[in-house]
Formats: C-alpha cells, structure tokens, sequence
C-alpha cells in the first residue's frame, strides 16, 4: 500500500501536434506541499488541470488514494482549485461570488460560512466589493476561498502569486503554510524559485513537458548546501580519518569513490594533510556551492543567459 | 443537479441583461405595431388585414417575418449566458463536482426554456398591448388554437436555443457564436435550400422539416397532422441538439 494522496502514472496530454505533458510519473504525499517548477509554457498548468480533472490525460493513469480515477470520478471531487486565473464574476461582490458557490454545493447556513472564509483570507472587509474592483492579490485570495469551499481534501494553485506585489505574495504565502499547517495538501506551480522554496516540502522540476526530478525540500537542501567534494579510491577508508582525526560528522558517502562533507569549519588542506599521512591517495578535491537557481537551471538545461526567465 | 440549477437559477433572476433585453423586445414590439398600425397592409400569405388579425393570427405574422427578432434576442441571451460564466471561469470552481458537466448543460438549457418562456409572455403582452391601445383589437380568438399555437413555438424556439448553445460550446468565442448564431436566426440555411428545392425539383423535401424554417412558417394548428409535424420537428430537434450539447460537454477539455 501506498501512502501517497495523489499518484501519476506516465501522465501524457498531447494538444494536436504538440505534446504538453509526456509520461509524468510521482507521488504526493497527504499533507505535503507539493511544488511544480517549470518555466513558462513548460506544461505546468496543462498537469495540473488534469490532475484536477479539466483536462483528460491522453494517456496514463491518475490515482487518487490508490484507486485509478478514471474508476471512480467522485475524487475530483475532493478538489479546490485555482488554475490560471481565479474563476469569478466581475460584476459581483466577493460575498455574491462565494454565495453562489455555496448553493452550488448546497451548504445550509452560508452566511456564517462565507464570513468564516472571507476573514480565513483577509477579505472581510471587502466583502461588498465588486470584484471588478479587486486588486490581483484581492482576487487570488477570494479565489483561494472558493476553491476551499467544500473542505477539500487537496488544493491546487497555478501559479498563485502571479501578478502580486511583495505585500500580496506574503499574504499569499502566509494562508498557504497556515492552510498547510491545518492538514490541507497543497500543491503549488510556480516559476519563481525563491517564492515556492518558502513553502513546498516536495518539488517536481518539469522542462517541455517532462518531469525531469523529484526532489523532497531536505534533499534539495543537501544538494545546495555548501560542500567539499572529496573523490578518493575507497570511501570506507576514509571515513575513519574524517571522524576520528578531523572530528567530521556532517558527510555523507555519495558512492564508493565519492564522499561529501557539508562541515564548514574543515579547510580542504586539514583533509589533504590527514588523508596523505594515511597513505590515502586523493583523486581531486573541490569546494563546491550551488544555488537554488542554478540547480533547477542545470535540470531544465537552461543557459544562464536566460536566467531571467526564473526569478 | 437541483443545486447547480439553483445556482444557475439565482444567476439567472439576477442577470440585468436578460431585464434588458425583455424590455427592449417589449418596447419594439409596442413600437412595431403602431408602426404597422400607421401604414397597414393586408399580409403577403394570408390576405387579412392587421386590425383584424386575433391573437393567434398576429403573433403568426410577427413570427414569420424575416429577420425573426425573438430568435435573434433568445440567441443573444443563450450565448451571453454561456460564455458570461465561460470567460469568467467560473465553472472551474464546481466543475469537479459529481456529474457537473453534464448538469451544468441541463441546467443552463432548462434556462433556456425560462428565457424562452419569458420571451413569449413578453410577445404576447407587447402586442396585445400594442393591438389594444393602437389598433383596437384585443380579441385572442380560438383558444385552444392559440395554446397550440404558443406550446408549438416554445418547444420550436427552445430548441432552436439548445442548437445555439452548441454553436456557443463549440466556438467558445461570443463574436464568432454571435455570428454563427444570425446567420441560423436570419434563416439563411432555410433560404438558401428552400430556394434550391424549389429551382430543382419544384417541391419541398427536405427544407419544410428544417427548425428555423417552420419556426417561420404559417402554420394551421387545427390541422392535426401539421400540428404532429411541428411538434415532432420541436421535439426531434431538442433531443438531438441536448444530446449533441451533453456528450460535447462530457468529452470537452476544458481549458
């Protein structure tokens, strides 16, 4: 048994000639946040609103809670959404807006719920507002409201800070983690590294369609974390004399060859020195440091030139 | 279902524009007829003159004229419903519901009939307004016949709203959906094959049985087997355009 909330298996959505996502595969676990990086235009919305069921995979399954959705439909059910754009009609009032939704889902007593909802996302004051008078941040908000109507189980948000000024991406971010806190599994796509680093525990990189890594927040953090990459004939050899004589904990044995030390207070020489005095051959030895940006640039085989793409 | 109706429903009594657009038939159809009541001529198919025209017989003739003014206001009604919530997005939001999409269809086509109900009662009330204060002439005439006459119309006119709502859902675009729409409410389709049965074979085939066609056409409601003709193309073409609309929704990527 899985333990995994939502699973995709060798998703594929392909649009006339173009195919948008091919053959996604990854799990989300209940009570993660689940963020999807991809440039623009690399099929970050077109997963998500399958996952979400807007759109049908052309081929690959979905499942949800172990069970294919294609066999059982009601799990779209358990769903928020906020894909692309919140869903609302200019000409009514935020109140107006959540109103009709709870007659759609026919909850009694909707008053105090929308109420509940409108302070949940900071718009009680602007309850009676058109929406066509909201600001961008304004109307994510209320259209993450909407998408919590119901108490889903899942909450989907394409690219929810779009648009935002600082003041309303840290709104944003904010109801996310306290959403998140409360048990909601979230997930998130986004194009801006720093922002979605912030909140997600999980990341998918997706480039032109293709899941190219998935990668827990712990992990990515080993990745970037600054680090002495040590190449030598035997790690088990060496092991001893970093912990015994350098009195370094913190590394971890990337392969039989390759060993990492994440200890800032070592200098490469201290190693050479010790190491030599073992008789232990050294291969080559080199800080290394890599960044949130340029990890994700080197997945997605994107030249610094165009860096500017992710912010 | 009976929720997303109601959701629909509460859109629906709140929606300005279909206010507008009931008043705006209104007002031309009193207009219409004091027109018509200034310059009266005897109708082209029938020989009667206007003023003594019953209810049945006048609502006939409105009906009969080109372009047909009430399938021009229940198409623009039908596509600003549609693609209103369509380019707002809003379906997004309950699209995941249990059966959503095809509930969704069945309750905008059942405000459809209301709006179509509305645009009859409009019809009647403007011109027995209008033969009243202008032509003093308020006489319904043969009831029953007048029944027939509505019942038939409201299943033809509906239908031809559910034809419209395809058009809407497969163009998703209100301009081209607009477009489409007047050249099925201005009958061009009708015109055009009618013509080209007349030229080459000197009878009707196929053109008699077309929706907009005998939504235009006079029609003697006494006559069962006319009566049976044009219920039968009513509910024929309801059928296959709310089949048509459903099954397109259930496969439709929405995007």
């Amino acid at each position: 048994m899985s333990g995994a909330i939502i699973e995709l298996k060798g998703l594929t959505k392909q649009f006339k000639m173009k195919t948008a996502v091919h053959k996604a595969s990854f799990k989300i676990n209940k009570g993660d946040i689940f963020g999807l990086i991809g440039q623009n235009g690399a099929g970050k919305s077109t997963l998500l609103k399958m996952i979400g069921g807007l759109l049908y995979p052309t081929s690959g399954d979905i499942h949800f809670f172990n069970e294919a959705s294609d066999k059982n439909q009601l799990y779209f059910e358990r769903m928020g959404l906020l894909i692309e754009s919140p869903g609302l009609y200019p000409a009514y009032t935020a109140y107006q807006n959540l109103n009709l939704m709870m007659i759609a889902y026919g909850i009694k007593n909707s008053n105090e719920e929308i109420n509940k909802l409108l302070q949940l996302v900071g718009l009680e004051n602007e309850k009676k507002l058109k929406v066509k008078e909201f600001s961008m941040g304004m109307k994510q908000r209320l259209g993450i409201a909407i998408a919590l109507l119901g108490s889903p189980d899942v909450l989907i948000l394409d690219e929810p800070i779009n648009g935002l000024d600082p003041h309303g991406i840290k709104e944003v971010r904010e109801l996310i983690l306290e959403l998140n806190k409360n048990g909601l599994t979230i997930i998130i796509s986004s194009h801006i590294l720093e922002e979605l680093s912030k909140v997600a525990t999980q990341y998918a990189i997706i480039h032109e369609g293709k899941i190219m890594e998935t990668i827990s927040k712990d992990e990515l953090l080993l990745k970037c974390e600054e680090r002495i990459e040590l190449e030598i004939d035997d790690a088990k050899e060496v092991t001893p004399v970093l912990e015994e004589t350098l009195n370094i904990k913190h590394y971890k044995v990337n392969d039989q060859n390759t060993i990492y030390i994440y200890d800032s207070q070592v200098e490469n020489h201290q190693i050479v020195k010790h190491l030599s005095a073992k008789g232990i051959a050294i291969h080559s030895i080199s800080k290394h440091k890599q960044g949130l940006e340029q990890y994700f640039l080197e997945r997605t085989g994107r030249e610094a030139a165009y860096s500017d793409q992710f912010i | 279902m009976i929720n997303l109706f109601k959701m629909d429903f509460h859109r629906f009594v709140r929606n300005k524009t279909m206010y507008l657009l009931l008043l705006i038939y209104s007002a031309f159809q009193i207009f219409g007829v004091f027109m018509m009541s200034l310059y009266e001529e005897p109708m082209a198919e029938t020989g009667t003159l206007i003023s003594k025209m019953n209810a049945s017989e006048f609502i006939q003739s409105v009906l009969s004229q080109t372009p047909s003014w009430m399938l021009l206001y229940i198409m623009v009604f039908t596509i600003y419903f549609y693609i209103s919530e369509l380019n707002s997005g809003y379906y997004k939001n309950y699209i995941t519901m249990k059966h959503a999409r095809i509930h969704s269809v069945v309750s905008k086509i059942i405000m459809q009939a209301f709006f179509t109900l509305l645009m009859l009662a409009t019809l009647i009330i403007s011109d027995f307004i209008g033969r009243y204060l202008f032509l003093d002439n308020s006489s319904i005439g043969d009831l029953g016949f007048f029944l027939k006459l509505l019942s038939s119309q409201f299943l033809l006119q509906w239908a031809f709203s559910v034809l419209i709502l395809c058009v809407a859902m497969i163009t998703k675009k209100m301009l081209v959906s607009l477009i489409v729409g007047f050249v099925f409410a201005l009958n061009i389709f009708g015109m055009i094959l009618s013509s080209l049965e007349s030229v080459l074979f000197d009878k009707a085939y196929v053109s008699d049985y077309l929706l907009v066609n005998t939504i235009m056409r006079i029609k003697d409601f006494n006559d069962l087997n006319e009566l049976i003709v044009v219920l039968g193309i009513g509910l024929v073409s309801l059928i296959i355009f709310i089949t048509i609309a459903t099954t397109y929704k259930l496969k439709e990527d929405l995007k």
